[in-house]
């Protein structure tokens, strides 16, 4: 009968209120256990995850860079470019020649940059970067942006100078400042440029014409080749792959790969301390859990024959230590949440200089809330239900003796 | 059988035996033959570990007996009688428990309160479980035991007389067929036993209800117009066995 099982339900709470202090020490015990519990998993989860989103986010562990000169030709650039596992692909020029001096009329100083083969979709450069492009737009580092005191719209003198036929040549180019990259992106004297300005300026220094900016030379070579090329992989787990291949073709290349790994291993070794640590801390949640609520209803053995003495059934007062221990068990784990809440607080804004914006150090999900709860509601349930049984199960009159 | 005007067998029994053992020690009650008839005022008369309490829980079918020859309860005159001892090999202890809450009140040695519920709704207990509205018995109940005054009082705060009056407007508030007292009085003083004793009974009559009634002191119920049970202890050499048989 329902009507019966909600009066069950009625005298189980009033006597969880009736026994206030009792039940408060239940859920403090608890609380007590759970609420560092879900610090740890909070800090494991948070840590790990920031380790990992850095190690994801940082382009410069996606970066495949070969290593000396090589003669990459275009065709077999491109064919790199299209392997689904490259993000990102640029030739790059001779470093030597990969050069220039800028000046600024905002600034005495001239500064000679190194110059960085660019493109759309540069990880370097955030996406909504203006791009370098032509023979005139560039981005500067932020170093020198600061040396030259421009921001973006200035206009800089660019100059050059070759040694061509006996004779010291000097040229001059304007360059609009298209944007200023990021302190991270570059740290040194830099600038983004296009792949076509590169090819301009290496050809005025090895003597050859350039049309587009008329400056005078030889006839260019039908078949350019380039000496390397900045590469990226699409993710971190592409990398250790493309190295591979880029070996199986004899091109022998640099990688973060030993780094990646050695994050990903301390991932793999922090997961598995954290579930020992959790494990344990699990087991001790539903022991103490179960301990104290075995002991209360065998506690409660005299009031529950009363219960059947008067004539509730069985099942019905089997439900008498469930609802209490559910009561324990929602009232916990919220206290346990509310410590869990106070500590990661304190922590993620002590931690908060330590980090990037936006990321915390303690960190939990709405799904690791719910896991706690259905958990801790399991264990009460099964630990109660268990002792209830059991005291449902022995004769009345053995309870009412004890009376 | 009716026999009419309230002379029928509420409870009858033969041959039922209950075996306990413990610590070496064995016990055994045998029941050659009970007849209990409706409106009766029985008294089980006897030191304690005599096995009153062994018999009283039978007769509120709380208890298992080990071996049974008939154990028949006919709550109600013109019902069919019930065989008690099948639902028990049957493992059926729900029909037990609502022959229980419908037909049986129970007063225990000390009360058996919950402390939790106010003195009014412990004596609601028994009715609540039925499912019955309230309708003045409780207040009619406190007011002929004198607890009135007490109604909205938690257990914990009242005297151990008081306790025990609460237990019996608990066993009587459904108006059961059968009042099981256990020594309901032997946790007060001989005068305020003696009160709270007519109380019971009086009540009992007013709620015409049978009464069975363990007491280990004849002296202070004789003068109260019981039945006693005729009951012999004997105990083996060396103690190793107790055996008690009770009839009537």
């Amino acid at each position: 009968m329902i009507r019966n099982l909600f009066k069950i339900l009625r005298l189980a709470t009033r006597d969880y209120l009736y026994e206030w202090q009792m039940s408060l020490c239940f859920v403090l015990g608890l609380a007590a256990v759970l609420g560092p519990l879900l610090v740890l998993f909070g800090l494991k989860f948070g840590i790990v995850g920031a380790m990992m989103d850095q190690l994801i986010e940082d382009p410069g562990n996606h970066e495949i860079r070969p290593v000396g000169s090589g003669h990459y030709d275009r065709a077999w650039l491109e064919s790199v470019r299209e392997q689904p596992e490259v993000a990102f692909l640029v030739p790059r020029t001779r470093s030597i020649a990969a050069t220039i001096e800028l000046a600024s009329e905002h600034s005495s100083r001239i500064v000679s940059v190194e110059l960085i083969a660019s493109a759309s979709g540069d990880p370097l450069l955030a996406s909504d970067t203006p791009l370098p492009e032509g023979l005139t737009r560039v981005v500067i580092s932020r170093r020198t942006a600061d040396k030259l005191a421009v921001k973006p719209g200035d206009v800089l003198d660019g100059s050059l100078a070759r040694r061509y036929r006996g004779q010291q040549e000097r040229v001059h180019l304007d360059l609009t400042v298209a944007a200023v990259a990021p302190e991270q992106a570059f740290s040194r004297d830099g600038a983004f440029v296009s792949v076509q300005l590169l090819e301009a300026l290496e050809d005025f220094r090895d003597g050859r014409a350039v049309p587009e900016l008329d400056w005078r030379g030889t006839q260019a070579d039908a078949e350019r080749s380039y000496p390397g090329f900045r590469l990226y992989a699409r993710s971190i787990h592409d990398v250790a792959g493309l190295r591979d291949a880029f070996a199986d073709v004899g091109v022998d290349v640099h990688t973060r790969v030993a780094e990646i790994e050695l994050v990903q291993r301390m991932d793999r070794n922090l997961t598995v301390i954290y579930w020992v640590i959790a494990g344990i801390g699990l087991v001790g949640v539903s022991l103490s859990l179960g301990a104290s609520l075995w002991a209360n209803v065998d506690r409660k053995r005299k009031q529950l024959s009363v219960l059947r003495l008067v004539g509730y059934r069985t099942r019905d007062i089997v439900w008498f230590p469930i609802v209490q221990a559910l009561f324990t068990a929602i009232l916990g784990w919220a206290l346990a949440l509310s410590i869990y809440f106070a500590t990661a607080r304190v922590i993620n804004v002590m931690m908060a200089a330590q980090v990037e914006a936006g990321q915390q150090v303690c960190l939990l999900l709405e799904v690791h809330y719910a896991i706690a709860l259905a958990l801790t509601c399991g264990a009460a349930v099964i630990a109660a239900g268990l002792a209830g049984m059991r005291s449902a199960r022995i004769e009345p009159s053995e309870g009412l003796r004890e009376l | 059988m009716a026999t009419g005007s309230g002379h029928y067998p509420i409870y009858l029994l033969h041959d039922v035996v209950k075996k306990r053992e413990a610590k070496g020690v064995a016990f055994r009650l045998k029941v050659p033959s009970l007849r209990i008839d409706r409106g009766e005022k029985i008294a089980l008369i006897g030191e304690s570990g005599s096995g009153k309490s062994t018999l009283l829980d039978m007769l509120a079918f709380v208890l298992q007996p080990s071996a049974v020859g008939a154990f028949r309860f006919r709550p109600e005159e013109g019902e069919d009688a019930l065989d008690l001892d099948a639902s028990w090999q049957r493992g059926n202890l729900n029909i037990l428990g609502d022959m229980r809450k419908r037909h049986i009140g129970y007063v225990m040695q000390t009360g058996g309160l919950l402390p939790y519920l106010s003195v009014h709704d412990n004596i609601n207990l028994s009715r609540s479980v039925l499912g019955l509205r309230l309708d003045g018995t409780v207040e009619h109940l406190a007011e002929m035991l004198g607890i009135a005054d007490q109604l909205k009082k938690r257990p914990d705060a009242l005297s151990t007389g008081e306790r025990q009056r609460v237990a019996i407007g608990r066993a009587l508030a459904h108006r059961p067929a059968i009042v099981i007292a256990d020594e309901p009085t032997a946790s007060l003083d001989p005068y305020a036993a003696q009160n709270v004793m007519s109380l019971f009974l009086g009540l009992a009559d007013e709620f015409n209800s049978t009464v069975i009634l363990a007491s280990h002191a004849w002296y202070h119920i004789k003068s109260l117009g019981l039945r006693r049970l005729a009951h012999r202890t004997t105990r083996s050499k060396g103690s190793k066995l107790t055996e008690t048989v009770v009839s009537g």
